[in-house]
C-alpha cells in the first residue's frame, strides 16, 4: 500500500517579490486520500496548480512513478495521469456537457477533420451513467444545468480517465451535503482502484474523516506529514497556526465594556439573492465580526453599509440620521471599506500608490478653487504609507508591483489618511503572511482604542475569535446567531451556527 | 493571471529584464518628441526647408484636429473610444453655418450644444445600456453622418459671409490654446484628471474609492462632445460651408494622432497631456510632409497605417489588459 | 427516463422553436408594418424573395464574422477585406482571364490572407482586435486602391453568375453549410466557444488559443471573400475608396452578427443570422418603398443596429464595458 506515487522536491514558486511557496518536499502514496491543509495564502493552492499544469514551477521537481514530469497545462498533466477539481467553476458556459467533458481530449472522436458529435454524446451519457449521473444529459447545454451539477460535470471530466492523482481543490465548499457525498463516493473509489487523491479543504472534520494522511503547509513552507488517526482538530490547528493563539497576537482584553453609543444601524437590508432582513447595530469603539461559509452572504453585508450593493432595499443610518445610499455618501460621511477582492475593488492596480492613497482625500487635497498642488498629494501619501510602513521604493511606484500584504496596507494607509470613524474590513488577511497580519490585527485594536469602530468580515473564526468585540454567524442569507467575546469561545462554537 | 507563466527566470536575468524595461520606457518617453524633431528636420531637407516657410499653411490644419482630440484625450484616458466625432463635427459644423446667419456669438453656443448632445446621446447608451463605447460610436457616426448627407443632399450649408472677418491665424491660435491650457489645467490640477486616470486603470477600484464613475462617464462624452462643437466654429470659418463628407474622417485622424503622441490605447494612469500636442503635430508634419513629398493619397495612407500600428504595438499597456480581445 | 429528463428534452425542443418563432414574429412584424404603410410597391412575394436575395450577400460574410465575434474579438477591417477582396477576384477575373475560378479562388484566398494578417497582428503585437484592425484597414485601402490603379473596376456582364438566382443563391447555401459544419461539426467550432467563455480556462485546458484565434480571423476573412465575390456579382463593379471610407461596409454584416449572438442561447445562431439579415433588407426595403431618401438610409442603419444592441444586450449592474 505505501509505495510512493508522487515525491514533491525543493518546489519553490514566486509571484513578482512575494514567494507563495519555499522549498516544499513532500510524498504522496499510491492508494491514499492525502490532504493538505494551511490558511490561506499558505500555498496549498499554489502547489497544487503548479502539479496540474496551471501555473509554472519556478524550480524544483515533481516525480510521479519515478518519473520526473513538467506539465504545461491542465491537458497536458492530464495525459501524465494528474488531474484537478478547481474551486471556483471550472466548466465553459456555451458548450454541451459532452463537449465539457472531452474538452481538449476531442482528436479521438476526429475523423478528416470532421467531429462525430453522436458518438462523442454517447460515450459521455455512458460515463455519466456509471457515475450515477443519469440527470445530467451530455447532449445539452452545460449552461442549463445549477453549480452543483456543473460540478458533477467537472468530478466527471477529471476522473472518468482513471487518473493517477485527482487534486479536489476546495470543491466541496461549494457542493450541498448530497454533493458532497457524490463526491466522497468518486473519491472512495478512485481510492480502490490504487490512485491517489490530494484533497484540499479548510474543514478540518472532513479531512479527518476522510484523508488517511494530511500533511500541512503554512506561509508556503513544508511543517509536517501525519497521519489521520493519530491526530486530532486540534493538533491541527496548532501545527497550521504555528503557535498556541497567545494574547500578542490578536487583541489580550476580555471583558472590556463595549460603549453603548450606536454609530451605525442597520434595519431590514435585504440584497436580492444574497442577504434578507438584516438587523443590527454597531457601537462606537466596537469591533463586531462576522463570519459565515464563504457563500452565507457576509460579504454582501460590507457591501450594503458602504452604499456598493446593487438594488438593496432598508436602510443603514448613521448616528446624525445621514441615511446611506451609494459609495460616496458613505466615503462622506466617515465610511470605510476594504474589499475582500483586493485587486479589483481596492487598489486601482495599474496606478501609483500616491493617487491610490490620495484617491478617496482629493476633495480635502483640493486648495479654495479645486486646484491640487503635486506636492502636497506626494506629502499625504508619503506620510501614510510610512505610518503603515509598506515596503516601496517610492509613492511613486505602481500598486501592481506590490505584495498582498503592501497592497492591504496601501487601502489601510487610505483609509486612515481619510481619518474613518467606521471601517469595514472585508477578509483584512486573506492571503497576507503572519507578519503583515499581526500589523493589522495591532492597528485594528489601535483604531478601537481610539473610539473607532470596525465590522470585521472573515472567513478563519481564529481571528475573529481573537479580535472581534462581538460576532454575528451568517447562514443562507441571514443571521442565524450572535456570541459576545468570551475567553472560553472556540470554533465549534461558530460552526455549529454556520452549517 | 497571464503574467504568471512569466516568473520564471533568475535574478540575472530578472536584473537584464529590468534594464530592457528601463530602455523600453525611455524610448517610451522620448519616442514621440525625437520622433516629431526628426520627421521635422527630415521633410525640411527633403522639401528644401519649404515646409518651413510654409508653416502657417501646415499649422492651419491643426486646430480643429487638436482641439477635438483634447476631447477624445479625455474619454480615452477613461478606457473609452470614441469613433463619431467626424460626425459631430459635421453636424456642429451645419448648426454653425445656419445660426451664423441670425447671430454669430449664438452659433458658437449651438455649435457647442450640438456637440455637447450628441455626446449626451452615445454617453447614454455607452453609461446606461451598458454597450461598448466603439460599438456605440460607430453607429452614431453612421447615424449622424447620414444626417449630414441628407441636409446637404441639394448643396453645402454655407454660413454667413460675415464669418471669414473671423478667420485669422491669431484667433484660431488663441482659441486652441485656450482649449489646451483649460484642459491642461483641469487634467493636470484637479480631481477630474485622477479621477479619469483612475477609471482607467481600474474602473471597480475607482467607484469603491467614491469616484461616481458613471456621472464621470457620461459628462466626459458630454464634454468631449462639447469641445468637438465649439472647434466647429474654427471648422466652419475656414471652410465657409459644409459638405456631406464634412468632418469625415476626423475620428481616425484623432486616434492616429493620440497613438503617434504615445497614448497608451487603453487609457489609464500613463497617459500624459503633451500626448495631445506631440500627437497632433506629429501628425500634421507627417501627413503635410508627405504631400509636399509628392505622394499619392493611398501611399499616404498606406504610411499612416504602417506609422499607427508601430506606434500602438510599442506604447500598448499590456499590463493592464488581462485579456486582450 | 425519469419525468425530468422528458421536460428538459422538451424544453430543448422549445428553445430553437422559440427562436424561430420570435423571429419568424419580427419577419411578420416588419413585413406587415410596411405593407400596410405602402401597401402598393411592397412586400409581394415577388419582392420578398429579391429583398432575400439581397440579404444573403450580407449573411455570407456574417455567419463568417460570427466565429471572430463569439471568440470576444472586433474587426474593423470587414469593408476593407470585401473591398480589397473584390478587386482581386475581378482582376483575377478579368485581366488574368481566369474567369469565374479567378473570381472565386481570388476572392475566396485574398480574404483568408486578410484574415490571417488580422489574426498575426492581433496575437503577435498583443493589441486589442479592433485597434489592429483599424490600422490593418487603412493598409488594405491602399492596396486595392494600387490594384485597382484608382479606377472602378467592373466585372463583365458574362461573368456575374452570381449576383442572381440561382448562382448566388447555390454559392451562399454552400457557405452556410461550410459555417454549418465548422461550427458544429469541428473542434475549432466547439474551441471558438470555449475562448469565448472563458479564455483563461480553455488556455487551462491545453487549447493554442493563440492559434485558434488566428484561425477565426482567416475563417472570417474566407467568408468575407465570398461575400465579396457575391457584392461585386450582384453591384458589376467595386470602387476602390481610401480614407476609411469602406467603413461603412462594415455595419451590415455587423448587424447580423448581433442576432447570432442574440439567438445563441437558442442554439440556433447561424440560422439567426440568415434571418435577421433578412429582417433589416425588409426594413430597408420598406423605407425606400416609403420614399425615404437615400441618404436617411444609413441614419437608419445606424440606429437599427444601436438599437438591436440595446435590446439585446443585458445590462449586468457592476459589470464593467469599456
Amino acid at each position: 500500500m505505501s509505495e510512493i506515487r508522487l515525491q514533491v522536491k525543493n518546489l519553490c514558486k514566486s509571484f513578482g517579490i512575494t514567494k507563495a511557496v519555499k522549498d516544499v518536499s513532500f510524498s504522496v502514496n499510491k492508494g491514499e486520500v492525502h490532504a493538505l491543509i494551511g490558511e490561506n495564502g499558505s500555498g496549498k493552492s499554489t502547489l497544487t496548480n503548479m502539479l496540474t499544469g496551471i501555473y509554472s514551477i519556478d524550480s524544483g521537481t515533481f516525480v510521479l512513478d519515478g518519473e520526473e514530469i513538467h506539465p504545461k497545462n491542465q491537458v497536458d498533466a492530464n495525459d501524465h495521469g494528474v488531474s484537478i477539481i478547481v474551486q471556483e467553476l471550472g466548466t465553459l458556459s456555451g458548450l454541451t456537457v459532452a463537449e465539457n467533458i472531452f474538452l481538449g481530449h476531442e482528436d479521438r472522436f476526429v475523423k478528416y477533420g470532421i467531429k462525430n458529435t453522436k458518438q462523442m454524446i454517447r460515450e459521455a451519457n455512458e460515463l455519466l451513467h456509471n457515475y450515477g449521473f443519469d440527470r445530467i444529459k451530455a447532449q445539452r447545454m452545460i449552461d442549463d444545468y445549477n453549480f452543483e451539477d456543473r460540478k458533477l460535470v467537472e468530478i466527471v471530466k477529471a476522473t472518468y480517465f482513471d487518473p493517477k492523482i485527482v487534486v479536489v481543490d476546495e470543491t466541496t465548499t461549494a457542493l450541498s451535503q448530497e454533493g458532497r457525498n457524490e463526491l466522497y463516493k468518486v473519491m472512495d473509489r478512485i481510492r480502490a482502484k490504487g490512485n491517489t487523491i490530494i484533497f484540499i479543504s479548510h474543514d478540518l472534520q472532513e479531512v479527518l474523516e476522510h484523508s488517511d494522511t494530511i500533511t500541512i503547509l503554512r506561509d508556503g513552507v513544508y511543517i509536517d506529514t501525519v497521519k489521520s488517526e493519530d491526530v486530532t482538530e486540534e493538533d491541527l490547528k496548532r501545527l497550521m497556526v504555528g503557535r498556541e493563539v497567545t494574547g500578542d497576537y490578536y487583541r489580550s482584553d476580555y471583558g472590556s465594556v463595549v460603549s453603548p453609543e450606536v454609530v451605525l444601524s442597520v434595519k431590514d437590508v435585504s440584497v436580492p439573492g444574497l442577504i434578507s432582513n438584516l438587523d443590527f447595530e454597531l457601537h462606537k469603539g466596537e469591533i463586531l465580526g462576522f463570519g459565515g461559509l464563504s457563500e452565507s452572504g457576509m460579504h454582501e453585508v460590507g457591501k450594503a453599509i458602504f452604499g456598493a450593493s446593487y438594488d438593496r432595499k432598508g436602510s443603514v443610518t448613521l448616528q446624525d440620521g445621514t441615511e446611506i445610499n451609494d459609495i460616496p455618501t458613505a466615503i462622506q460621511n466617515s465610511i470605510a471599506y476594504t474589499s475582500k477582492d483586493r485587486d479589483n475593488e481596492s487598489v486601482v492596480l495599474n496606478q501609483s500608490i500616491m493617487d491610490n492613497i490620495c484617491l478617496p482625500s482629493l476633495d480635502e487635497l483640493s486648495d479654495k478653487r479645486h486646484m491640487l498642488s503635486d506636492k502636497k498629494l506626494r506629502d499625504f501619501a508619503d506620510k501614510f504609507a510610512k505610518e503603515m510602513s509598506v515596503k516601496m521604493v517610492n509613492v511613486d511606484q505602481f500598486v501592481s508591483d506590490l505584495s498582498g500584504g503592501n497592497k492591504q496596507k496601501v487601502v489601510l494607509a487610505r483609509w486612515i489618511g481619510k481619518d474613518s470613524d467606521i471601517v469595514v474590513l472585508d477578509s483584512p488577511t486573506r492571503g497576507i503572511d503572519i507578519k503583515v497580519k499581526q500589523d493589522i490585527y495591532q492597528l485594528m485594536d489601535r483604531m478601537r482604542k481610539a473610539g473607532k469602530s470596525i465590522i470585521m468580515i472573515s472567513e478563519e473564526l481564529m481571528e475573529l475569535i481573537g479580535m472581534c468585540d462581538r460576532i454575528i454567524i451568517m447562514k443562507d442569507g441571514m443571521i442565524s446567531g450572535e456570541i459576545e467575546r468570551h475567553e472560553t469561545l472556540d470554533e465549534n462554537n461558530l460552526i455549529t451556527m454556520m452549517v | 493571471m497571464v503574467a504568471v507563466g512569466k516568473t520564471e527566470m533568475t535574478t540575472a536575468k530578472e536584473g537584464k529584464l529590468k534594464k530592457d524595461i528601463s530602455i523600453m520606457s525611455m524610448v517610451k518617453t522620448f519616442l514621440p518628441i525625437v520622433g516629431l524633431i526628426i520627421v521635422f528636420l527630415i521633410f525640411n531637407i527633403l522639401t528644401n526647408f519649404r515646409m518651413i516657410k510654409n508653416m502657417s499653411l501646415v499649422l492651419s490644419q491643426i486646430y480643429v484636429t487638436m482641439i477635438a482630440t483634447t476631447g477624445v484625450f479625455f474619454i480615452m484616458t477613461m478606457g473609452g473610444l470614441d469613433f463619431s466625432q467626424g460626425s459631430i463635427l459635421g453636424i456642429a459644423s451645419i448648426v454653425v453655418c445656419m445660426v451664423s446667419k441670425i447671430n454669430i456669438p449664438l452659433s458658437i453656443v449651438c455649435g457647442i450644444l450640438t456637440g455637447a448632445l450628441i455626446g449626451a446621446f452615445n454617453g447614454y447608451f455607452y453609461v446606461y445600456r451598458k454597450i461598448k463605447s466603439f460599438i456605440v460610436t460607430i453607429c452614431t457616426m453612421f447615424l449622424f453622418r447620414g444626417f449630414i448627407k441628407y441636409l446637404t443632399t441639394n448643396a453645402p450649408v454655407a454660413g454667413s459671409a460675415a464669418l471669414i472677418n473671423y478667420d485669422s491665424t491669431g484667433l484660431k491660435v488663441a482659441l486652441t490654446l485656450l482649449i489646451l491650457v483649460v484642459g491642461f489645467v483641469l487634467f493636470r490640477f484637479t480631481k477630474f484628471g485622477t479621477y479619469l486616470k483612475a477609471i482607467g486603470a481600474g474602473e471597480k477600484a475607482a467607484m469603491f474609492s467614491g469616484i461616481r464613475t458613471d456621472k464621470m462617464k457620461f459628462f466626459v462624452y458630454v464634454l468631449s462632445g462639447a469641445i468637438t462643437g465649439f472647434a466647429a466654429f474654427i471648422n466652419v470659418i475656414k471652410v465657409g460651408s459644409v459638405t456631406s463628407s464634412g468632418g469625415s474622417q476626423l475620428e481616425t485622424q484623432i486616434l492616429i494622432a493620440l497613438v503617434l503622441g504615445g497614448m497608451p490605447i487603453s487609457g489609464g494612469a500613463k497617459v500624459r497631456f503633451e500626448n495631445i500636442i506631440v500627437g497632433s503635430l506629429l501628425y500634421i508634419v507627417l501627413n503635410s510632409g508627405l504631400t509636399m513629398m509628392g505622394f499619392s493619397t493611398q501611399m499616404m495612407q498606406l504610411i499612416q497605417g504602417i506609422v499607427f500600428l508601430v506606434f500602438v504595438a510599442v506604447f500598448a499597456d499590456r499590463k493592464s489588459l488581462q485579456v486582450i480581445k | 427516463m425519469n419525468s425530468a429528463t422528458v421536460t428538459m428534452d422538451q424544453k430543448k425542443i422549445e428553445g430553437s422553436l422559440r427562436g424561430y418563432m420570435i423571429l419568424l414574429f419580427l419577419v411578420v412584424l416588419s413585413w406587415s408594418i410596411f405593407k400596410i404603410l405602402t401597401p402598393h410597391n411592397f412586400g409581394t412575394l415577388n419582392n420578398m424573395l429579391s429583398y432575400f436575395q439581397a440579404s444573403l450577400i450580407a449573411s455570407v460574410g456574417a455567419v463568417g464574422f460570427y466565429f471572430v465575434m463569439v471568440m470576444g474579438m472586433f474587426d474593423f477591417s470587414i469593408g476593407a477585406n470585401i473591398m480589397l477582396s473584390a478587386i482581386v477576384g475581378c482582376v483575377f477575373a478579368t485581366k488574368l482571364g481566369l474567369g469565374y475560378i479567378g473570381l472565386v479562388l481570388g476572392a475566396l484566398c485574398c480574404g483568408c490572407l486578410v484574415g490571417l494578417f488580422n489574426g498575426s497582428f492581433y496575437v503577435k503585437l498583443r493589441i486589442p482586435s479592433m485597434i489592429v484592425t483599424t490600422g490593418l484597414a487603412l493598409i488594405y485601402e491602399a492596396v486595392a486602391n494600387y490594384i485597382a490603379g484608382g479606377v472602378e473596376q467592373t466585372l463583365p456582364a458574362g461573368l456575374r453568375m452570381f449576383g442572381q438566382m440561382p448562382g448566388d443563391i447555390v454559392l451562399a447555401i454552400a457557405a452556410f453549410l461550410v459555417a454549418y459544419v465548422f461550427l458544429n461539426y469541428t473542434k475549432i467550432g466547439t474551441y471558438t466557444y470555449a475562448i469565448g467563455s472563458n479564455e483563461f480556462v480553455a488556455r487551462n485546458m491545453g487549447i493554442n488559443v493563440n492559434k485558434y484565434k488566428v484561425l477565426a480571423f482567416i475563417l472570417s476573412g474566407g467568408f468575407l471573400g465570398i461575400m465579396a465575390v457575391l457584392t461585386i456579382s450582384y453591384g458589376s463593379s467595386m470602387v476602390a475608396v481610401t480614407g476609411m471610407a469602406s467603413m461603412s461596409r462594415n455595419f451590415i454584416p455587423t448587424m447580423g452578427c448581433f442576432f447570432g449572438v442574440a439567438f445563441k442561447k437558442y442554439g440556433i445562431p447561424l440560422q439567426a443570422i440568415i434571418i435577421g439579415e433578412f429582417i433589416i433588407n425588409i426594413i430597408f426595403f420598406g423605407f425606400i418603398a416609403l420614399g425615404a431618401p437615400t441618404a436617411i438610409q444609413d441614419v437608419i442603419t445606424g440606429f437599427a443596429l444601436l438599437i438591436i444592441i440595446t435590446v439585446t444586450t443585458k445590462i449586468n449592474k457592476g459589470e464593467i464595458v469599456k
